[in-house]
């Protein structure tokens, strides 16, 4: 609570802040909704020198859903995901993970674009981002370019962000004809951090998977993609899940005062057989 | 690097134009420089809110928004929810009624969760009220007599409209209820 005191400026718009990120280098944080900067500055983990609000900037609060993919604004709060209806139609996923972040007071401010340059491990839209394949469009208010989320999330709070980009929006695939999707988080109490979360997605035809995707969060430095395991389901019944699954291999849990890495590896794999369980479900009722 | 900034918010329906540092948040703006202190610091993290304040209608935790970035905005804390008088407002009178406060740290931030909840005027059962309040914790109470306040102000809400059953009967049932355990 004893914050040390910094220098707060207002950026007018994402170019603006990139270019106060150039004039003040490592010094200056970005500010959005605040609810993952502002704890560590509360805490006196971070002590910025300047902050650069960018949370009444215009541009980025917007949905839109166009060929094929929903645009996510990176300054659309977690409430405003969670509530709308063009996100639950076009991918639900989305809105299924942002209603399971922290509490209402926490999506009321908190930003999509905050959550990923964050990059929680445990993080939920990081997380299902990696399930969909997602692209984020980056600007440094010169230029513009597009990162996949595997290529944006490098380890625990680092992204392949450069020091003076901002994450401007998210290119989600919308949910395909045919395609279930189900999200999945174990925490010790309502709104916590995921000691585990699984995203699935998977496409049953014929009462066979026929494609899958699915991602593991809060138990690696950063979310990961299940690639094995989704080769290992192709051609088989939805009931079948629990035995194509063996150990999950690639991750590398941590031990703290939530869970011990054995706990977390053992409630990954629960979670991703519900997950992909519940997603065939989900496909066999479109089809 | 510090730096000075003015200020001005609307807070409990009066204007208050203030220069302190940039670095404050809305908590420490209301407490330290406005003199509302109402709103408490707790965690600092968002999770135990006893800071709940309304922006411009809608709970944020006020320590985890600094008050230069709401600059301009209409602010509701929990002695806010008052007649300007003192009167308090049905949610305050069903706290007090259902002994929903003990030590009371956490109680301006319990009034404005609920107050955020009940705005949209849907009544909402045991179970919507204990999830809408999971953002705030209380270290004294056990949490019962506080969703008994709450659903006692939602009925006694749809009684000036239905005229039905009286706020106190209801709030007797309730607590006979928790006795047997149906709540907490």
């Amino acid at each position: 609570m004893f914050t040390r005191a910094f220098r707060f400026e207002r950026a007018e718009g994402l170019a603006d802040a990139c270019e106060l990120l150039r004039e003040y280098g490592e010094a200056a944080k970005v500010i959005a909704g605040g609810q993952s900067l502002l704890p560590l500055i509360n805490l006196g983990l971070v002590q910025p020198e300047v902050v650069i609000d960018i949370s009444r900037v215009s541009a980025g609060t917007d949905l839109s859903a166009f060929g094929g993919y929903l645009t996510v604004g990176a300054l659309v709060t977690h409430a405003k995901l969670a509530s709308s209806a063009l996100a639950d139609e076009a991918q639900p996923l989305l809105g299924a993970a942002a209603r399971q972040i922290g509490n209402a007071r926490v999506r009321n401010r908190g930003t999509l674009g905050g959550s990923l340059a964050h990059s929680d491990p445990a993080a939920e839209l990081p997380l299902v981002m990696m399930a969909l394949g997602a692209t984020y469009e980056v600007t440094n208010g010169r230029v513009t370019r597009t990162v996949k989320a595997e290529d944006f999330h490098l380890s625990i709070l680092t992204t392949a962000l450069e020091p003076d980009e901002l994450v401007v929006s998210v290119q989600a695939p919308v949910l395909g004809p045919g395609w279930g999707w189900s999200f999945q988080e174990f925490s010790r109490r309502d709104g916590d951090f995921a000691i585990a979360a699984s995203a699935a997605l998977v496409r049953v035809a014929d009462g066979l998977i026929v494609e899958s995707r699915v991602a593991v969060g809060g138990v690696s430095a950063r979310p990961v993609r299940l690639a094995d395991v989704e080769t290992s389901l192709t051609g088989a019944t939805p009931a079948e899940i629990g035995d194509r699954l063996g150990p999950i291999q690639g991750l590398r849990p941590v031990t703290d005062a939530a869970a011990s890495a054995g706990y977390r590896t053992h409630l990954c794999g629960v979670l991703v057989a519900r997950a992909l369980a519940e997603a065939s479900k989900r496909s066999a009722e479109a089809a | 690097m510090s730096e000075n900034l003015t200020v001005t918010l609307t807070v409990n329906g009066r204007k208050i134009t203030r220069t302190a540092g940039a670095h404050l948040t809305l908590l420490r703006w209301l407490r330290e420089v406005a003199g509302v202190t109402d709103p408490k610091y707790g965690c600092g993290e968002g999770i135990c809110g006893s800071c709940t304040v309304l922006v411009d209608e809608v709970q944020v935790s006020s320590c985890l928004v600094l008050a230069a970035q709401v600059d301009g905005a209409t602010v509701t804390t929990a002695a806010g929810l008052a007649e300007p008088d003192g009167t308090l407002n049905p949610l305050q009178r069903a706290f007090h009624e259902h002994h929903a406060a003990q030590c009371g740290f956490c109680t301006p931030g319990m009034l404005m969760a609920a107050a955020a909840m009940l705005a949209d005027g849907r009544t909402r059962t045991r179970a919507e009220i204990r999830q809408g309040l999971h953002g705030n914790l209380c270290r004294c109470t056990g949490y019962g007599p506080i969703v008994d306040a709450i659903e006692a102000t939602q009925l006694g809400a749809g009684q000036h409209s239905a005229g039905q059953h009286g706020a106190g009967g209801h709030g007797t049932g309730q607590l006979g209820a928790r006795q047997q355990g149906a709540g907490w």
